[in-house]
C-alpha cells in the first residue's frame, strides 16, 4: 500500500480484473492465484488461453506457476534484486519505454545510475535463478504490449515489503505498462473487504480515501463532521497493539472480526499482551480463541443478516443486500458501534447504513458519489467517484498519475531479518490454502471445508524429508526460536529443497507461534514469509492434538 | 392442442395455484432470474424471457434438508421428518425437467427414496418450448430440448400473443378438461407457427457439442491420460459443476446436534469432484486427484449411458459459465473428439 502511493499517488489495483482476461504478458509474483485468487486465476487461465505468456515469481512451485511459460524459483526475500536485475536486462536490451519515462516519469536517473551499478551474476547467484529465464522474462515483459504485473501477500509480508512495492513500480514505469488498459500493477487483496479497510482508514497515518492525518485542512474537515478535536498524531500500528506486552500502553481493546491470537505474529507474545490488558472485548460471528480470552463478547450479525457495502481489489464498491433478520442475540456492526457510543453519551447520527454512506461521500473524494441508492442495483462502482453522475474508474492514473507524475524510487536488496544457521536449518514460508480461510473462523464450521482439509500439513521437499526421517503422514515438531508447533508432513516437489510451507488456518497447529514479528519500517508489516525454522520428526501421534488448547 | 391467449395465462395461473404452491422463474430485484415461489402473482416480475440460473433440481433435492431429528433424553427416539408442498411449476426449460426426469431414476433404485418422492408426487410440471435457445445451451444434442415429446404434464409454446398448450401425462389431460374455459382449440396455423419456430429454434444453437460421438468413443475405449491431466491442472476443486447440474445428486448425511441431548440428522448436496469425496478416515483416498473428475464425466457420457440408454448430461449449458478452468463438459467431449480425430 504505502510503496505504491509513494511510486503511483494512489495505492490500489490499478486494473479491473476482467481486464486481465485481455493482457498479452501477465508476471504474478508471491501470489497463490489459483487457490487465494480463483476469480482473479480464471482471468489469468482464459488469457493463457488466448496465447499470453505467463510469468510466475515464487519459490513454491504453486498450480499456477505449473501452467507458466518461465517460472523463476526465486529464494525467499529477494525480490527487490531479482526485479532490479529484470529492469537492469531492460535497459541493456533497449527496451525501455523512454518516451513514457521522459513525460510522466521523474527521477529515472537515480535509478538508471543504481541499475548500472548492479552486477547480473551476482543477482542471480542471489536470487537462485537462472540468468537465461531471467532475461527472457524481462523481454517479454517489456516488449509486450499489454503487460501486467499482479502481487500478493508474498511481495508484501517482508521487512522490506514497501521497498518490494516500489521495485514493482519501478519496473512498470520502465516500462510503460501503466496508465493504458489492460496494463499495471494489481495488488491482489487477501479478503473481500481488505480494500474498503484500507479506504476507510484502518491504517494509523490517514482518515478516510487517504487523506493525510498530517494535513490541517482536512482534519478541520473531519473535526467540523465529527464535532470533535481529530488529534494530530498517527495511531498504533497493529503489531505496536498486540506486541505490547503485559504491561503495555494500552489498557483496552475492542476487538472486531479479527483473530490476533492466529493471525499476527509471535503468538505467545500476543497471548501475554491480550491477558494483560485491563479490558478486552470481541466482537465476532462465532467464539475465535481471540474471544475466548475476551472479558465480554458481543455477538456479531454476519454478511446475511445486515446491508451495507465491501470493496474488493479492483476498487468496486459492492452493495450487499441483507437476506435474514439477525439471529437472537446479535447485532449488526453499526448497531453495535452506535450503542456502545450511546451508552458513552455520544450519538454518532448515522442511524442506517446508507446514512452512514452518504457521511463518507460527504467526506471522502473518492467515495464522493457512493450512493447507495448508485449501488443496489447494480454491480457496484470503482473509484474514484467524486460525484452523483460519476460512472466509476475502470483503470487509475488514465493520462496522468493521480500523484502528478510517477516517481521512479531505487531500491536494494535487504536479507531476511532472520536467516538460517545450523540449529535451524530450514525456511519457513506461511500461505494459504483453497479450502479454509485465514484463522478458520468461518470456514472451519463448514463441515464440507473441514472435509477438503481438516489438518495443518507441512509441506516438505521429500529430499529434506528423507534427512529429517519423515514420510507422508508423519508426525513432526516444527519449532523456530520463538516457539513450535506439531503437524503432519506433506512431501511435495513443489517445494525447493530447503523450504517448507505451511498455513495459519489451524489453531492446533498455529503457524503464528514460530513466525517473526520483525517489521517492515513503513507499512508495519509482519515478516509472515520468512523465518528459520527446524523440524524434528516425533516418534507417535501427539496426545489429543486436536483438543489442545491455546496458551490463553 | 389447444390455446391460451396470452391475457389468461396470469388468471390460469392464479386458479391452478389455489391450494398450491406455484413456482415460475421469477426476475429478483437485483437483476437475476431464478425460479422461485410466487407469493403475489400481481407484483412480481415473471420471466419467460433468459435461462434461470440455477435448475428445479433444489426444489427436489434441497441444498440442504433435515430428514430426521434424535434425542438421547429422556430416551432415544428417532423422527424421520420429511415436508413437502404440493407445488405447480410453470416456466420450466426442458433441459430442466429431463434432470427431473433423471432423478427420478436415481432416487428410485435401488430403494425409493420417500422424501424426493413425497415432493415429485405433488409436483406439476409445465414446460415452456425454449423458442431462442441461449448462449451455452446444447439440449439440442442431448436430445433434451429446445420442445420435448412426452415427460411433461403440460408444454406451452410462445406464439406472442398466445400460447400454444400440449398436454403429456394424464395430469396434464385432467387440467385442461378442469379449466376448458379458458382454452380454444388451435387451429392450422398454430401448429405451422410451431412447426416454423421450432426450426429456426434448431438453427440458433450457437454451439455444437458433439455429444453422441463422444459417449461412442467412452464405450469403445480409454480416455487417454494426457486429457485426464490437462482438465486436473485446470480444475479448483469447488465442486461449482455439480451443484449446478439438474442431474447430479451425490448428497452427505451429517448428524448436527442441537444441544446436549437432541440434534438433526440433515442430508446435504455433496460433490464428487471434491476431494474428500472419497477420503477415508485414515486420510487415504481411492480417487484421489484427476480420478475424481474421471468419475464425474465418465458417470454422465459412460456409465449412464450403459444403464439407460443415453447421457445423463441435459446440455442446459449452466457449468460452462460456473467453470472458474473453463474444463466444464462441453471442453471435455471437444477434448476426447478431437484426441480421436487426431489419432
Amino acid at each position: 500500500m504505502a510503496g505504491l502511493a509513494s511510486s503511483f499517488g494512489s495505492g490500489a489495483m490499478t486494473n479491473s480484473i476482467n481486464e486481465l482476461a485481455q493482457v498479452d504478458v501477465v508476471m504474478v509474483s508471491g501470489s497463490n492465484t489459483t487457490e487465494a485468487h480463483p476469480q482473479v486465476a480464471r482471468r489469468i487461465m482464459a488469457a493463457v488461453d488466448r496465447g499470453a505468456k505467463l510469468i510466475v515469481i515464487d519459490p513454491r512451485r504453486t498450480p499456477l506457476a505449473r501452467r507458466a511459460h518461465i517460472h523463476l524459483a526465486l529464494r525467499p526475500g529477494t525480490d527487490i534484486p531479482l526485479l532490479n536485475g529484470m529492469m537492469r536486462l531492460i535497459l541493456d536490451e533497449g527496451l525501455a519505454d523512454e518516451q513514457f519515462i521522459a513525460k510522466r516519469t521523474e527521477n529515472f536517473l537515480s535509478l538508471r545510475d543504481h541499475l548500472f551499478r548492479l552486477d547480473l551474476e551476482e543477482i542471480c547467484a542471489t536470487c537462485g535463478v537462472e540468468l537465461a529465464d531471467l532475461s527472457r522474462a524481462a523481454c517479454l515483459y517489456a516488449r509486450a504490449y499489454r503487460s501486467t504485473f499482479c502481487y500478493c501477500l508474498g511481495i508484501t509480508q517482508h521487512i522490506c515489503g514497501t521497498d518490494n512495492v516500489k521495485t514493482i513500480a519501478n519496473l512498470a514505469m520502465l516500462t510503460g505498462n501503466v496508465e493504458k488498459e489492460h496494463t499495471g500493477v494489481d495488488p491482489l487483496r487477501g479478503q473481500n473487504n481488505v480494500q474498503g479497510a484500507c479506504d476507510m482508514a484502518a491504517l494509523p497515518g490517514n482518515l478516510p480515501g487517504y487523506q493525510a492525518l498530517g494535513d490541517e485542512m482536512v482534519r478541520a474537515k473531519f473535526s467540523r463532521c465529527w464535532g470533535t478535536k481529530i488529534p494530530p498524531a498517527p495511531g498504533r500500528s497493529l503489531l505496536e497493539m498486540t506486541h505490547g506486552g503485559a504491561n503495555g500502553p494500552i489498557r483496552a481493546m475492542f476487538i472486531m472480526g479479527e483473530n490476533p491470537l492466529l493471525s499476527d505474529p509471535h503468538q505467545a507474545k500476543v497471548a501475554e499482551t491480550l491477558q494483560g490488558l485491563d479490558l478486552l472485548v470481541v466482537s465476532d460471528i462465532f467464539m475465535t480463541e481471540t474471544a475466548k480470552a475476551a472479558h465480554l463478547v458481543l455477538p456479531a450479525a454476519s454478511f446475511a443478516e445486515k446491508c451495507g457495502t465491501v470493496t474488493n481489489s479492483e476498487r468496486r464498491v459492492q452493495y450487499m443486500h441483507q437476506v435474514i433478520e439477525p439471529l437472537p442475540g446479535c447485532k449488526s456492526d453499526l448497531a453495535i458501534i452506535s450503542e456502545l457510543a450511546a451508552a458513552m453519551g455520544l450519538d454518532l447520527g448515522c442511524a442506517s447504513p446508507a446514512e452512514t454512506m452518504e457521511e463518507i461521500a460527504l467526506l471522502t473524494p473518492i467515495y464522493g458519489g457512493m450512493y447507495h441508492h448508485r449501488l443496489r442495483s447494480s454491480w457496484g462502482l470503482q473509484w474514484p467517484c467524486p460525484h452523483g453522475d460519476h460512472p466509476g474508474t475502470p483503470f487509475l492514473h488514465k493520462h496522468f498519475f493521480s500523484g502528478g507524475k510517477g516517481v521512479f524510487q531505487p531500491t536494494s536488496h535487504v536479507e531476511p531479518d532472520e536467516g538460517v544457521d545450523g540449529e535451524y536449518p530450514l525456511t519457513l514460508i506461511t500461505g494459504r490454502i483453497y479450502h479454509q480461510y485465514h484463522t478458520g473462523t468461518m470456514s472451519r464450521n463448514c463441515p464440507s471445508l473441514e472435509r477438503e482439509s481438516r489438518a495443518a500439513l507441512l509441506e516438505i521437499n521429500p529430499a529434506d524429508a528423507r534427512a529429517a526421517g519423515l514420510t507422508e503422514g508423519d508426525w513432526l515438531e516444527l519449532a523456530s526460536r520463538r516457539g513450535a508447533i506439531r503437524l503432519q508432513a506433506q512431501l511435495s516437489s513443489a517445494m525447493t529443497p530447503g523450504q517448507v510451507y505451511t498455513t495459519f488456518h489451524f489453531h492446533e497447529a498455529p503457524v503464528n507461534r514460530l513466525t517473526n514479528p520483525a517489521l517492515d519500517p513503513i507499512a508495519k508489516c509482519p515478516e509472515y514469509k520468512v523465518c528459520a525454522v527446524k523440524v524434528m520428526a516425533l516418534a507417535e501421534p501427539p496426545h489429543q492434538a486436536r483438543d489442545e488448547e491455546l496458551p490463553c | 392442442m389447444l390455446i391460451l391467449s396470452r391475457d389468461n395465462l396470469l388468471p390460469f395461473l392464479r386458479r391452478l395455484s389455489h391450494g398450491r404452491r406455484l413456482v415460475a422463474p421469477l426476475r429478483n430485484p437485483q437483476g437475476d432470474t431464478l425460479y422461485s415461489e410466487i407469493k403475489d402473482i400481481d407484483h412480481c416480475r415473471l420471466d419467460l424471457d433468459n435461462q434461470p440460473q440455477a435448475s428445479l433440481k433444489p426444489f427436489f433435492l434441497p441444498q440442504q434438508e433435515t430428514i430426521a431429528t434424535y434425542t438421547s433424553q429422556p430416551a432415544y427416539g428417532f423422527a424421520p421428518q420429511s415436508h413437502h408442498r404440493p407445488t405447480i411449476f410453470f416456466g420450466v426449460r426442458s433441459c430442466d425437467l429431463q434432470g427431473i426426469n433423471y432423478l427420478d431414476l436415481t432416487f428410485s433404485t435401488p430403494g425409493r427414496d420417500e422424501n424426493y418422492f413425497a415432493r415429485r408426487q405433488g409436483a406439476l410440471l409445465i414446460t415452456l418450448v425454449c423458442n431462442r435457445p441461449f448462449a451455452n445451451c446444447f439440449c439440442n444434442n442431448t436430445a433434451s430440448g429446445p420442445s420435448l415429446d412426452h415427460g411433461y404434464d403440460l408444454q406451452f409454446t410462445d406464439l406472442g400473443d398466445r400460447f400454444l398448450v400440449e398436454a403429456g401425462r394424464s395430469r396434464g389431460e385432467d387440467i385442461l378438461e378442469t379449466w376448458a374455459p379458458f382454452f380454444t382449440s388451435a387451429r392450422e396455423r398454430d401448429r405451422q407457427q410451431q412447426y416454423q419456430l421450432a426450426l429456426e429454434a434448431q438453427g440458433r444453437f450457437s454451439r455444437k457439442v458433439e455429444v453422441e460421438h463422444a459417449c461412442r468413443l467412452l464405450a469403445q475405449g480409454e480416455v487417454h491420460d494426457d486429457i485426464w491431466q490437462e482438465l486436473a491442472a485446470r480444475c479448483s476443486d469447488c465442486g461449482g459443476c455439480a451443484y449446478v447440474c439438474p442431474t447430479c445428486s451425490c448428497f452427505t448425511i451429517r448428524d448436527q446436534p442441537l444441544d446436549a441431548v437432541s440434534g438433526e440428522r440433515l442430508r446435504c448436496w455433496d460433490a464428487c469432484t471434491l476431494q474428500g469425496f472419497t477420503a477415508m478416515a485414515g486420510g487415504h483416498n481411492p480417487v484421489a486427484g484427476e480420478h475424481a473428475l474421471k468419475r464425474r464425466f465418465l458417470h454422465k457420457l459412460k456409465y449412464d449411458v450403459a444403464r439407460h440408454g443415453k447421457p445423463s448430461c441435459v446440455g442446459c449449458g449452466r457449468c460452462l459459465d460456473i467453470c472458474f478452468g473453463q474444463l466444464d463438459i462441453t471442453s471435455f467431449i471437444r477434448a476426447v473428439v478431437a484426441r480421436d480425430e487426431g489419432d
